[in-house]
């Protein structure tokens, strides 16, 4: 690759990039408010100036340049700390703030803002603007996100997200001059799926997510790296969160899955992190009518003396799981059939989904697939189809145990009728449902925010969630359960953390053969072998 | 005695001369058409590049050398548009031309179109001038009924369209890539540059913008003898005639077809007249609103490119503004920071926020709350929107303001000494 100098450091480039793109890509900071590399080069905001002392030709340019909007060149030299650079951005900061109500103390952006940090950079501190700022209303431009006039600098980031990346056009510029502003066309409301992302890459306070408003400051927020488990796409986030409370997900760049968007259904799936009311806070053992506090111990060993005592054959255990839950525990349950009953029977929901097909990449991430894991089941064989046709058939036999992962087959009441009849029903799930309503024994789960896991998303690429928020005191994560009902029946299941999960199951399992835990990292990696989902269907967008 | 040379005037200067296409051709026009369909563009452009020609829009970039960098060989369309969006304030020639003899205009962007091997050239001009919309219009369907317009004009194999698309009201679509993208039907904006217009321009196609007026030389630049009589009407590097729009406290206004080579102390007291009521002079703004303010001490020069640049102004569009003693140069500052704050684009921050700003502390003069810190903060602000921003309307902002206040200071402290 060729290269060019950044304060006399090497940068390597591709041919046609941007200067502010090779310096942002190779961990160089330079400030800079309009440029978004996911979108057009508008060279506005003035703040990305750098000066070029070598063109690459020995001679330098005529004046400051932005670096968002001038080739990188073999040879050329940049500077961007010199004073001269300084005085440029000093100005254009001060331009930006004459307008700006530097609300900071009550703005929602404080603490994440740009503007703020670079105002602390290059601000002077006092303003020599001696005459009453713009003011402009409130407007309410739709449910998910808030839009503040007032503090908008004009980056046209908002704008062109609403052009170039939904396509849907319904967020413009108006007015020229010194009023120009941000608004919805004719006063009607925002539509697009994903006004979530126009807060992120609003620069300052302008357009902030309604959901998040004035409920914490942002600085309070730990940050986790994680997936979405919305749907099947598996987006790449931080779970921020402050006092074991989660208050947003956040979209995390990954150009292999979901660039830098993801959309508003995502985004509140953080409230069911949060949810308390219907959480098992303990594991349940059922006396009578009722279900009773028991210890693990006591569970386990209540599990064991009745599967001993019952001696079920192969065709006489089921498990049924649903989609939601990670590789590893999909591999332990059926693990756990295979080595202690011989049997296969594990079941899944896998209804058809579509799949939209768009010449806007952004609307290809929802998908009708709303579980994290159909391609983690289909990579581990568990058994299943559209129509539900194999649960059906193996559940009209006479069964003596279930064991129930999750919450799957919700609708299908007849199935719930069936299994209560079965002798010992088994609920693992982080949350009281139809399942846990009739199940003997039900052992407290965890939500993918409190446990470690893999996820096999749409494109077959597995990604890991990772532990964000403190797990109830007495909940376990449904890998850990598994591992211990196995031991607690005498198998040889000592799995003492996730690694050692996958490890077993790339051993054991073809489409996860050669992978290992430490190996997946931030971006995700593709299944070794990899197959086709007979269940999906590609639609064409409808406008 | 200065007198005019009559270039792109001939015609308007007969009393006698009307405006048809008949009266065009009786005139000897389109001849020079004819000769250029026998040429090859290749040798068009050279011919232009010979003449020395420099664009009459504002910025005297050359026109040979912007129609040689338009991509060649491309699958795309090329595209010649008409720059007639006259807007910059004390201008007022292309509407001369367009009004009264449009002719002459469309014969000259026919060659400029056959040059760079446009097909359907575009006039993008400004919505205000309705008659010169009218007699464009008018002229563009006299010659589509006489066949010089559509296919096959005098047996060429060349065949072009025309349009004239009328503009909103924005200052801002004058300058180039705000008026593609105003003619695209989008909000007019300058675009990041590069890529110029001539590698991705109208609907990312390979196109030349130029101005009316440096279209209309065409058929005299390409007539026969043109080259060199052309460049003998001024000094080397500001070749021909150019029109100069001359307003202000002056006894004879109007628009003057001078060569370059005439000082502008003639162009005041001879072509012009001398200043209004026999007061004395006190200023000049040579080019257009834009261009830096000159004292009357210093208008001792040739009035062309070259001459104005090394004083550190600029012959921009051929406007020149004059003021006599009693001017409030305060206020004529204010009337120009509001014209440039009210058409400012307002998308870089600098011209967006500066504009309004230097309006506002020079009202902050008139209103008697100035003071010699508010001066310089004037003098500070005008210079940060120089050559900060995308395109030059904030240039345009910044050098009256830096000019006046280095060269009028007295008239802006008289404001706050007297109290």
């Amino acid at each position: 690759m060729p290269v060019f100098h950044i304060d006399d450091q090497p940068v390597e480039f591709e041919p046609g990039e941007k200067i502010l793109s090779a310096a942002l890509r190779n961990g160089k900071k330079i400030p800079h408010y309009c440029y978004h590399p996911g979108m057009s080069i508008v060279a506005t905001c003035r703040m990305c100036v750098v000066e070029i002392v070598d063109l690459g030709n020995g001679r330098p340019a005529p004046k400051l340049q932005t670096a968002c909007s001038v080739d990188a060149a073999d040879g050329m030299k940049v500077e961007t700390m010199n004073k001269k650079v300084e005085e440029g951005r000093k100005l254009v900061n001060e331009f930006l703030l004459i307008n700006h109500p530097l609300d900071c103390p009550i703005c929602d952006q404080s603490g994440e803002c740009t503007l703020q940090d670079y105002s602390f950079e290059y601000g002077s501190g006092k303003s020599e603007m001696d005459y009453s700022k713009r003011v402009y209303g409130w407007r309410n431009i739709g449910t998910f996100v808030s839009l503040e006039r007032n503090r908008c600098i004009q980056c046209s980031r908002c704008d062109r997200f609403t052009r170039e990346i939904t396509g849907t056009n319904e967020f413009g510029m108006f007015n020229r001059g010194h009023e120009l502003t941000v608004d919805t066309y004719t006063d009607r409301p925002m539509t697009n799926k994903f006004q979530g992302n126009m807060a992120d890459i609003c620069p300052v306070g302008a357009i902030t997510e309604k959901e998040f408003r004035f409920k914490r400051r942002v600085w309070k927020l730990k940050k986790n790296r994680s997936i979405c488990t919305g749907c099947s796409t598996g987006c790449n986030v931080t779970i921020e969160h402050d006092r074991n409370e989660v208050f947003r997900l956040k979209p995390h760049e990954n150009q292999n899955v979901n660039k830098w968007w993801m959309c508003d259904e995502g985004r509140l799936s953080y409230r069911i992190m949060n949810e308390r009311k219907t959480r098992i806070n303990s594991p349940l053992g059922r006396v009578g009518q009722n279900l009773q506090d028991i210890s693990w111990e006591e569970a386990y060993r209540a599990i064991a003396e009745r599967i001993i005592e019952m001696a079920p054959k192969e065709n006489e255990v089921i498990a049924l799981t649903d989609t939601h839950a990670s590789n590893e525990e999909l591999f332990l349950l059926k693990k756990l059939l295979k080595d202690g009953f011989l049997s296969d029977n594990v079941f899944c929901p896998l209804p058809k989904w579509e799949q939209i097909e768009s010449e806007f990449f952004i609307n290809t991430l929802i998908t009708t697939d709303k579980s994290p894991n159909r391609a983690g089941a289909l990579a581990l064989k568990i058994k299943g189809d559209a129509k539900n046709v194999g649960v059906k058939n193996l559940i009209d036999r006479k069964l003596k145990m279930a064991i129930i992962l999750g919450c799957p087959f919700e609708k299908e009441n007849d199935f719930h009728q069936k299994i209560k009849q079965t002798q010992l029903v088994i609920h693992i799930g982080a949350y009281h449902n139809c399942w846990s309503d009739i199940a003997d024994v039900v052992l407290p789960g965890q939500n993918y925010s409190e446990k470690k896991g893999t996820f096999t998303n749409k494109l077959q690429q597995v990604q890991t969630t990772d532990i964000a928020v403190q797990a109830l005191r007495r909940s376990r994560p449904e890998w850990q359960i598994l591992a211990e009902l196995g031991q607690a029946l005498g198998y040889k299941f000592d799995f003492n953390n996730v690694n050692q999960v996958f490890g077993a199951m790339s051993e054991e399992i073809k489409a996860f053969s050669g992978l290992s835990f430490d190996q997946i990292g931030d971006k995700g990696i593709k299944l070794t072998k990899t197959f086709k989902d007979n269940g999906m269907k590609l639609v064409k967008e409808t406008t | 005695m200065v007198e005019e040379t009559l270039v792109l005037f001939k015609n308007i200067r007969k009393p006698e001369y009307s405006k048809t296409l008949e009266g065009y051709k009786k005139a000897g026009g389109f001849q020079t058409l004819k000769k250029v369909f026998g040429m090859k563009p290749e040798k068009v452009i050279q011919t232009v590049k010979d003449s020395g020609i420099r664009g009459r829009g504002g910025a005297g970039f050359p026109t040979g050398l912007k129609w040689s960098f338009m991509q060649k060989g491309s699958s795309k369309p090329s595209y010649l548009i008409a720059n007639a969006d006259e807007s910059e304030p004390g201008t007022c020639k292309d509407r001369e031309l367009m009004l009264k003899d449009p002719h002459l205009f469309l014969e000259g962007m026919m060659i400029g179109c056959y040059a760079v091997g446009c097909h359907h050239g575009y006039i993008y001009i400004r919505g205000e001038y309705f008659p010169a919309i009218k007699s464009l219009n008018t002229a563009i369907e006299e010659l589509y009924a006489d066949g010089l317009l559509g296919q096959d004009p005098m047996g060429s194999d060349f065949h072009l369209d025309l349009t004239v698309h009328s503009g909103a009201g924005a200052y801002i679509c004058g300058e180039e890539s705000a008026l593609l993208d105003s003619l695209e039907g989008k909000r007019g904006q300058p675009r990041v540059k590069p890529p110029f217009p001539a590698i991705s321009g109208f609907n990312g196609c390979p196109t030349s913008v130029n101005n009316v007026e440096t279209l209309a030389y065409m058929p005299f630049i390409l007539g026969d003898g043109g080259v060199d009589a052309f460049k003998s009407f001024g000094p080397e590097n500001n070749s021909g005639t150019h029109l100069v729009s001359l307003s202000g406290h002056i006894n004879n206004p109007g628009v003057y077809e001078l060569r370059m080579d005439v000082s502008m102390r003639d162009i005041i007291y001879e072509i012009g007249g001398g200043i209004r009521n026999g007061k004395k002079l006190k200023g000049v703004i040579p080019g257009g609103s834009s261009s830096s303010v000159m004292t009357a001490d210093e208008v001792d020069v040739l009035y062309n490119f070259d001459e104005l640049a090394n004083i550190d102004t600029m012959l921009g569009s051929s406007a020149m503004m004059v003021f006599d003693e009693d001017t409030d140069v305060v206020k004529l500052l204010l009337r120009i920071t509001k014209f440039y704050a009210h058409e400012s684009c307002g998308q870089c921050t600098p011209c967006r926020e500066g504009t309004h700003w230097s309006r506002n502390i020079i009202r902050d003069f008139l209103k008697g709350n100035g003071s010699d810190e508010k001066l310089k903060r004037l003098d500070r602000v005008g210079g940060n929107m120089l050559g900060t921003t995308l395109c030059a309307l904030g240039d345009a902002a910044a050098l009256p303001i830096q000019s006046f206040v280095k060269k009028f200071p007295n008239d802006f402290r008289k404001y706050y000494a007297k109290k």
